[in-house]
């Protein structure tokens, strides 16, 4: 029995350490507002993107608001049209669902019909400002809204490798949590170990 | 061969849940004390091996082992893998709570199949034709499994030649090197302790 044991501890440690770089095989989705547009991506953990896969678009009541389609990159764009809680829901098949939502209060604020209580200081960023009636706009000098939307547009391609390291930073799986797993298993096949031989004894006198 | 949360219909995570819950039931009872560690070092397996990819085209399938767990463990193969998903789901984030039932089964009722078709005949025969048989369970679970989901897919409103097509040619890789790896497993064991597969596959008292 020992033997076994140590072989397939041995067979383990090897599998850990094949494995460090290697990434889950889960879905991840990711969408975040850019500007008037709900942009998102969809893909695999391992770093391949679902392309050309339709997603639909959903309230939180379940009543369809639209639906876009992924392109070669696995990246869907979405501009909403009312403001509500969107789900974005894809079927990759095979058992793979993506769901994400974008929260009502993450919409863009130039939303036709955007609610007052998600209104935000008029001066956080310009493309707020422009929706809101209430306290008149502060207006930066010297920028027009073709300058302002180059700007927002630079911003959004500097943040996209930025998002990408965030969301691949979230899926990695470290060394801590497969230890911290093998530990749990042990933890609980040894305290049921112990109950049973406690039983075992109890039965025997 | 995580499924996850919100693929299925409703029923069908109940129906799922309930089979596990019996199958685990029935693997608790069934468990004798000498199979604990076996179960718990089965149970890391499992959970670790699912983190080896095997690379497929633009996409991977990863390694699941249920195949060997089932051959030792028989029944006991339902909580040990149970144990494994449930901490897969927690750490990795594969499958989901909801769905932790009918993976339990997708995972385990295979391992069990392989365990009563192929455990006679590694018994009975040398260490080379045990070794076959124990390619043939190690091959034989992830078909079986590939074939589950696809069959829980279909219940939930997927058709079912191309969900079964799908999952089934994506794993037919891990069949390739499962079946390599548990005939390996087998007749190590066969070699170094003959009597893992009779030991375990005596009824046990119970606990």
């Amino acid at each position: 029995m020992m033997k076994l044991f140590t072989t397939l501890i041995s067979a383990i440690g090897l599998a850990v350490a094949l494995t460090v770089p290697a990434l889950a095989h889960k879905v991840v989705v990711n969408a975040f507002v850019g500007g008037e547009r709900i942009e998102g991506e969809i893909g695999f953990s391992d770093g391949a993107m679902a392309g050309g896969t339709p997603v639909e678009v959903l309230a939180e009541d379940g009543t369809k608001l639209g639906e876009t389609m992924t392109d070669r990159d696995g990246a869907f764009v979405f501009v909403p049209t009312r403001a509500v809680t969107h789900i974005f829901r894809a079927d990759l098949g095979g058992g793979h669902v993506a769901t994400v939502r974008i929260e009502k209060a993450d919409l863009p604020a130039t939303l036709s019909g955007g609610t007052p209580e998600v209104a935000r200081p008029a001066t956080t960023a310009p493309a707020e400002t422009r929706a809101i009636d209430a306290a008149p706009p502060v207006r930066p000098v010297a920028a027009s809204e073709a300058e302002k939307a180059a700007i927002l547009e630079a911003v959004r391609q500097e943040l996209k490798p930025l998002r990408r390291e965030i969301s691949a930073l979230k899926e990695k799986n470290d060394f801590q949590a497969i230890l911290g797993g093998i530990g749990y298993i042990v933890g609980v096949f040894g305290l049921w170990f112990a109950v049973a031989a406690r039983r075992r004894e109890l039965r025997a006198g | 061969m995580h499924i996850v949360d919100g693929a299925l219909s409703i029923p069908v995570l109940v129906a799922g849940s309930a089979l596990a819950v019996a199958g685990i039931g029935l693997g608790l009872r069934r468990m004798p004390i000498d199979k604990i560690p076996a179960a718990g070092v089965l149970s890391a397996t499992f959970f670790v091996a699912s983190l080896v990819h095997v690379p497929i085209g633009p996409s991977s399938v990863h390694l699941i082992v249920n195949g060997l767990a089932g051959l030792v463990l028989g029944w006991a193969a339902f909580p040990a893998l149970f144990v494994g998903l449930l901490l897969q789901a927690a750490f990795f984030g594969f499958g989901g709570l909801t769905v932790l039932g009918v993976n339990t089964v997708d995972v385990a009722l295979p391992a069990v199949i392989v365990h009563y078709l192929c455990v006679p005949a590694i018994t009975r025969s040398g260490p080379r034709a045990a070794a076959i048989w124990g390619s043939i369970g190690g091959a034989g679970a992830i078909a079986l499994s590939a074939g589950c989901v696809a069959l829980v897919l279909a219940l939930s409103g997927e058709e079912f030649v191309p969900a079964a097509r799908l999952v089934i040619l994506a794993h037919a890789p891990v069949m390739l090197i499962e079946g390599i790896l548990t005939g390996a497993a087998v007749f190590l064991a066969r070699k170094v302790k003959p009597e893992l597969f009779v030991v375990f596959a005596t009824p046990a008292r119970g606990v």
